[in-house]
């Protein structure tokens, strides 16, 4: 059982749910409304020191009752600790939790994952976009649960919509931005982006 | 006299005939099936982004230009090494001749290269 | 024969007689089977690896099975100058109009082989993300199955491309046009496409959601 626990349910009191300890691992449910603070703690604290985030990810189990819950693996690097925070949202409910970028900044992409494969929405993120899937992936959440295994579409819809995206979808915003400064944009990009049709597959009807 | 040399103009009359060769059948033989994705410049498969003409830094060129001054310069020290020992034999001029106009020769250049130093071109930042 | 026609775009008689006369020539001496020979054996790869049949290919162009020693001598990263494009891996969906592309890209006379079961029907990964096959983007000439398919199975594909190559008609300029993609966007009938997408084996009994 890592001290860390102790010391959170000391220091938190309530808004600690509970702590197992798993295969020498150790597990603290942390209310939503608090973990932000629960993570700065721990970042921040000097015995805590959890200056590495192995990972954001979130869990959605099969029996539909369980909470979505969402996932922070840190690692303090100096006293060499694993901790493992985990947030109970509701699946049916809004999935929102605060994004701890300017905590650690690998968290950015990380965050980006768990969006785009669950739809958890991190406030305060600065560039929250898919990542795995495309920017304009219209079908929903590949990970979910009510998601079935090959997509919304028929396979020759996703075929369609994958061999007509727009030559600009393949271009992240900065990327077309920059472009855009160096006036290297061809021009019916250009038009495109104007009249907000990047995300525009044309063909469809 | 130009002896030894037919072998070799044969096989570069044979070069030339061919690699012309190949590039004329080609334009008879080969299919030809322009369409404009594959006139598009190639951009790893995506569409490409702006043109391909960027600009870079001048100081490619100075390195290019300074290093094929300097290159000649020791193109001509090999022939002269080969007539150096050789020197005075046959009654033409001594060593000391020969070795006294290659080091002007360097002296000249090696100005230049002082002067490119203290001009700061071999400072690539 | 373009310069040869008439006003009105059709062929004269005496350009046809030319045309057949020459045609009888080059078939009489052998010369087409020659320039299939030529081609068959001097196919330059594209290998457009993205996932586990790439090493199998690396391992295939590698010294023991050796891939030059049937003229696939320079790995042509560039589609310019390549005249068979391999694709040796599963294809998201993300990376379809690149291989499309690719493909759009290469001059002709072009093949594509199909390495391994994702490129050729989406092997195990029967999900949202992969494509279920890449002859529904590109037209495959040669599948080779196999997950990844033994280095001596590749070659046995390469092989089989061999015998269509030497096979094929020199004068057939409509084996030689570009297959370009529908105004819908598609290279099949949509209903082709679904069919052809359609799970098979033990991914008929994944389908899990809900």
């Amino acid at each position: 059982m890592n001290a860390s626990a102790n010391a959170l349910q000391a220091t938190f009191g309530n808004a600690i749910g509970r702590v197992i300890d798993a295969r020498g691992e150790t597990i603290v449910y942390v209310s939503p409304a608090k973990v932000r603070d629960v993570l700065l703690w721990l970042k921040h604290t000097a015995g805590q020191d959890y200056n590495y985030l192995v990972d954001v990810t979130a869990v959605e189990y099969r029996d539909r009752e369980r909470p979505l819950e969402v996932v922070w693996n840190l690692r303090s690097l100096s006293t060499r600790q694993d901790l493992r925070i985990k947030v109970e949202l509701d699946p049916r409910g809004e999935l929102a939790v605060p994004s701890v970028v300017d905590l650690w900044a690998g968290a950015n992409w990380l965050e980006r994952e768990v969006y785009d494969m669950f739809g958890v929405t991190f406030t305060g993120h600065p560039d929250l976009r898919r990542i795995l899937m495309w920017e304009t992936y219209a079908e929903g959440y590949p990970l979910r649960k009510d998601f079935p295994l090959r997509g919304r579409f028929s396979r020759s819809e996703q075929v369609r919509q994958a061999l007509n995206v727009n030559p600009e979808g393949h271009y992240s915003m900065e990327e077309l931005a920059i472009a855009d400064a160096y006036d290297e944009l061809p021009r019916d990009m250009r038009d495109r982006l104007a009249r907000g049709e990047r995300d525009k597959i044309p063909n469809s009807e | 006299m130009l002896q030894p040399y037919i072998p070799f103009l044969i096989l570069l009359a044979f070069v030339i005939v061919n690699a012309a060769g190949m590039l004329v059948l080609s334009h008879f033989v080969g299919p030809r099936r322009p369409t404009p994705v594959k006139l598009a410049p190639y951009e790893s498969g995506m569409p490409p982004l702006g043109s391909a003409h960027q600009r870079f830094s001048v100081k490619f060129y100075l390195v290019a230009m300074l290093f094929i001054v300097f290159d000649i310069e020791t193109v001509f020290l090999i022939p002269w090494a080969t007539i150096f020992f050789g020197s005075g034999a046959t009654g033409g001029p001594g060593m000391g001749f020969l070795l006294i106009e290659m080091l002007v020769f360097l002296v000249i250049l090696f100005v230049g290269y002082i002067y490119v130093w203290k001009r700061g071109a071999f400072q690539w930042d | 024969m373009k310069h040869l026609q008439t006003v009105d775009g059709s062929d004269s008689w005496l350009t046809t007689k030319a045309q057949s006369l020459f045609e009888w020539v080059i078939k009489t001496t052998r010369l087409d089977k020659a320039v299939n020979l030529s081609r068959a054996n001097s196919l330059w790869p594209m290998p457009f690896g993205t996932a586990c049949c790439a090493i199998e290919f690396m391992a295939t162009a590698a010294s023991r099975f050796d891939l030059a020693r049937f003229g696939m001598e320079r790995q042509a990263f560039s589609p310019r100058q390549s005249d068979v494009l391999i694709c040796a891996g599963r294809l998201p969906f993300k990376l379809a109009p690149v291989i499309r592309r690719i493909y759009d890209q290469m001059p002709q006379p072009k093949w594509v082989i199909s390495m391994g079961a994702c490129a050729s029907t989406g092997g195990i990964f029967d999900n949202y993300a992969m494509v279920q096959g890449i002859d529904t983007v590109v037209p495959v000439d040669v599948y080779v199955p196999g997950c990844p398919p033994r280095p001596e199975g590749l070659l046995y594909g390469i092989l089989m491309l061999h015998k269509k190559i030497k096979g094929e008609d020199l004068f057939d300029s409509s084996l030689r046009d570009e297959q370009l993609l529908n105004d819908k966007g598609l290279r099949l009938a949509p209903e082709q496409i679904d069919e052809i997408s359609e799970p098979f084996g033990n991914s008929v009994h994944q389908f899990r959601s809900a």
